[in-house]
């Protein structure tokens, strides 16, 4: 215990010694300093004083708790913490273990009575508890602001905590195995941040994916009900346009499956880091917004040649024959099968897998 | 599966040849013994069938300053990286601190400071030192008094809580010294220690050195600087080609090529006295003495020397002792007989 709290406090002293962990911690006051400028009123946001009208975010719409929450997550998880403040805590804990595997020093720590994937695990712990405690800060100072602008003491919000926690800890557990391997904090930046690129640009596809592949499933359906209503108006109707119709979105919907499919295996094996966060909205903002758009559009039967639709919020999914309240409602149904075991359960696995290789090669290295 | 069995069963995969706190393969815990390190073999065979270390065997006493020398490339720190668990072997028998090597345990009550050792630079050396000993398992209160109480010893009292980074390499030696100390160790690796320090600093260290002895711990020194090793180490080991080629006391060492010098004054071509090796020379400052030589510190062997010439009507100029010194049996231990060339130190596949 004594040589893990060592560990803990020698690696926070290397951290905050570097100018990065101060300007984190400098940028995070900001973005909180940020939500206690603006404001909500019944035109639009005030922002010292100043309006800025907007038809969708204002009092009448909205409550200035709800506004607030909305901006904590919207602004302080999903763009700062999520992003800029991981990038950050990346670039300044990227050369936590080329420190600890180079000469002169790591001899030092091997010749203590400590096993050496303790040594591993605890200087990891010790890099994780850096972005713990930036996003600590973040939060309460989050919450005291939605206190007392938005009147919501939102206690919520310390969720971020653990999540952003953990989807830096997917990352840096790949930077510590790339910093252990290269010896090299550059590299082990560059790679962890080009996996970070990869795992984006994989989850982004799979749901482009899966909006087709659903909307083309629901425009199937849509077709199909299209045909049961003709026949049952006249049982010699001539649905041969539709048949072809059908027969197109079919045509789509096989090679939009197996591309899923590989897709989102792909994404099963490695960390969720998008879904990871959104779980914070999706705990403390329950009751998904699918009835917004359920009185946007009621057009079953509108002709094949309309045009797909384009307006709406969100994905623009909506098909030439399916609803896009529908199809949006199921990509939303479809999201939500994908549980908590699921998404943390086998990022959280990928992690320890990545941690263990780690632990193994330092474990085993003659330094 | 509690936690215990967790770790365990972690330590299992991580590390399934050994280095870890408990049994290890490839090391012979039966052979234990009163030394500090009693190394029975040790071989190190690097990828690309590099022989760090052929078989190594030598022995450190408990309390004694130990000396291993050798050319840059024998294989010293490898070998100290074997026993400090740093690098692993292909094969260790034998002990330290009366467990097997490896035994992660026995560092606990070990010291080590590397060549080229690397202080965090972020640290003030008091944090530096307490650092080391917390990795230790030393409490709280023991490293904040020992740190002190050290840190003062190298000489470092102003020094205490400015950061490392600020430090020159004596300095930096200085503390390094101090964080190897701040575990109260029996047994003390010490890779060059008074590397960059001033001749005002090595005496310090020095003194430290034979202070630390008289305490009754033992020091393992690797040093280049064959001088300092003659003036601390009670026994050194010379290491060449990953073997050890010469070891014993320093006093036995210098007695193997110990002999006396017979100068006597003698008209005439030289001629052979009893007991001094054959084949007198004629002193290059004066033709009229010649040089006998006594191949050791034996009195008697002397005395019928002496006789001997006083009886053939010479006269004795001095009679003079003298000892290998230690830059000379390490020489000749890595010189090539038959060449006079320096042999190759190691690391041959």
């Amino acid at each position: 215990m004594t040589a893990l709290i060592a560990i803990l406090v020698d690696t926070y002293r290397e951290l905050a010694s570097k100018r990065l962990f101060w300007l984190s911690m400098a940028l995070s006051g900001l973005v909180v300093l940020i939500f206690a400028l603006i404001g909500i009123n019944e035109k639009g946001m005030s922002i010292l004083g100043w309006t800025l009208e907007i038809p969708f975010i204002n009092s009448t719409l909205m409550d200035a708790s709800d506004f607030y929450k909305l901006a904590f997550y919207a602004l302080g998880v999903r763009f700062w913490l999520a992003w800029l403040a991981c990038l950050l805590a990346l670039v300044a804990s990227a050369g936590l273990f080329p420190e600890l595997v180079s000469s002169g020093t790591v001899e030092t720590l091997l010749a203590r009575p400590i096993a050496r994937w303790r040594l591993y695990v605890f200087k990891f712990t010790g890099g994780l508890l850096f972005t713990a405690l930036q996003v600590m800060v973040f939060c309460t100072a989050s919450f005291v602001v939605i206190g007392v602008r938005g009147g919501a003491w939102e206690p919520g919000l310390f969720l971020a905590v653990p999540m952003v926690a953990l989807l830096y800890s997917y990352l840096f557990s790949v930077c510590a195995l790339i910093g252990t391997v290269t010896r090299s904090g550059i590299a082990a930046l560059l790679l962890t941040v080009l996996f970070w690129g990869f795992l984006f640009t994989l989850n982004t596809s799979e749901q482009m994916v899966n909006s087709f592949r659903i909307a083309k499933i629901e425009e199937r359906s849509a077709i199909d009900r299209l045909m049961d209503t003709r026949r049952q108006k006249d049982a010699n109707a001539d649905v041969s346009d539709l048949e072809q119709e059908r027969q197109n979105a079919e045509d789509a919907i096989r090679p939009l499956t197996t591309a899923h499919r590989i897709l989102f295996a792909a994404k099963t094996i490695l960390p969720k880091t998008d879904e990871t966060v959104a779980l914070v909205q999706r705990w403390t903002t329950e009751a998904a917004n699918l009835q917004d758009v359920a009185s946007e559009d009621d057009e079953a039967d509108k002709p094949a040649a309309s045009p797909p639709r384009r307006r709406g919020r969100g994905n623009n999914f909506g098909t030439v024959r399916a609803k896009e309240r529908d199809v949006l409602a199921a990509i939303e149904k479809e999201q939500r099968t994908r549980g908590v075991p699921w998404i943390l359960g086998t990022s959280i696995g990928f992690e320890v897998v990545v941690l263990l290789v780690g632990c193994r090669i330092f474990a085993r290295r003659d330094f | 599966m509690g936690p215990g069995a967790l770790a365990s069963g972690l330590t299992r995969f991580v590390d399934a040849r050994g280095m870890q706190l408990g049994t290890r393969m490839p090391v012979d815990s039966g052979r234990m013994s009163d030394a500090a390190i009693d190394l029975g073999c040790v071989r190190k065979t690097y990828k690309g069938r590099v022989h760090a270390l052929r078989e190594v065997c030598l022995r450190v006493e408990a309390g004694e300053i130990f000396g291993l020398l050798g050319p840059n490339g024998a294989g010293k720190s490898t070998l100290v990286k074997i026993l400090l668990t740093v690098v692993r072997p292909t094969e260790a028998r034998g002990s330290m601190l009366g467990l097997a090597i490896g035994d992660k345990s026995a560092l606990a009550r070990v010291g080590y400071l590397p060549e080229q050792h690397r202080l965090p630079p972020y640290l003030t050396a008091r944090q530096a030192v307490e650092f080391s000993g917390a990795l230790s398992g030393v409490s709280r209160a023991d490293r904040r008094r020992r740190a002190d109480k050290l840190l003062d010893q190298v000489g470092l009292r102003d020094w205490k809580d400015r950061r490392v980074s600020a430090f020159s390499k004596g300095m930096r030696q200085r503390a390094g010294l101090a964080a190897a100390l701040v575990n109260d160790p029996q047994l003390v690796f010490l890779d060059e220690p008074t590397d960059g320090v001033d001749p005002v600093g090595r005496k310090e260290i020095r003194d430290l050195l034979l202070q630390m002895r008289s305490e009754g711990r033992t020091i393992f020194l690797n040093s280049h600087l064959l001088s300092e090793a003659e003036q601390v180490c009670d026994r050194v080991a010379i290491l060449l080609q990953g073997r050890v080629v010469k070891q014993g006391s320093m006093a036995d060492l210098q007695r193997e090529g110990a002999r006396q010098v017979l100068l006597v004054r003698w008209p005439g071509a030289p001629r052979d006295l009893p007991g001094c090796d054959p084949g007198a020379t004629i002193d290059p400052t004066d033709a009229a003495v010649h040089r006998h030589v006594i191949p050791s510190l034996d009195t008697a062997a002397a005395q019928l020397a002496i006789d001997a010439a006083r009886a053939s009507g010479a006269s004795i100029v001095s009679l003079t002792p003298q000892r290998e010194r230690l830059e000379d049996l390490f020489m000749k231990a890595v010189t090539d007989p038959l060449t006079g060339l320096p042999l190759p130190p190691g690391a041959a596949s």
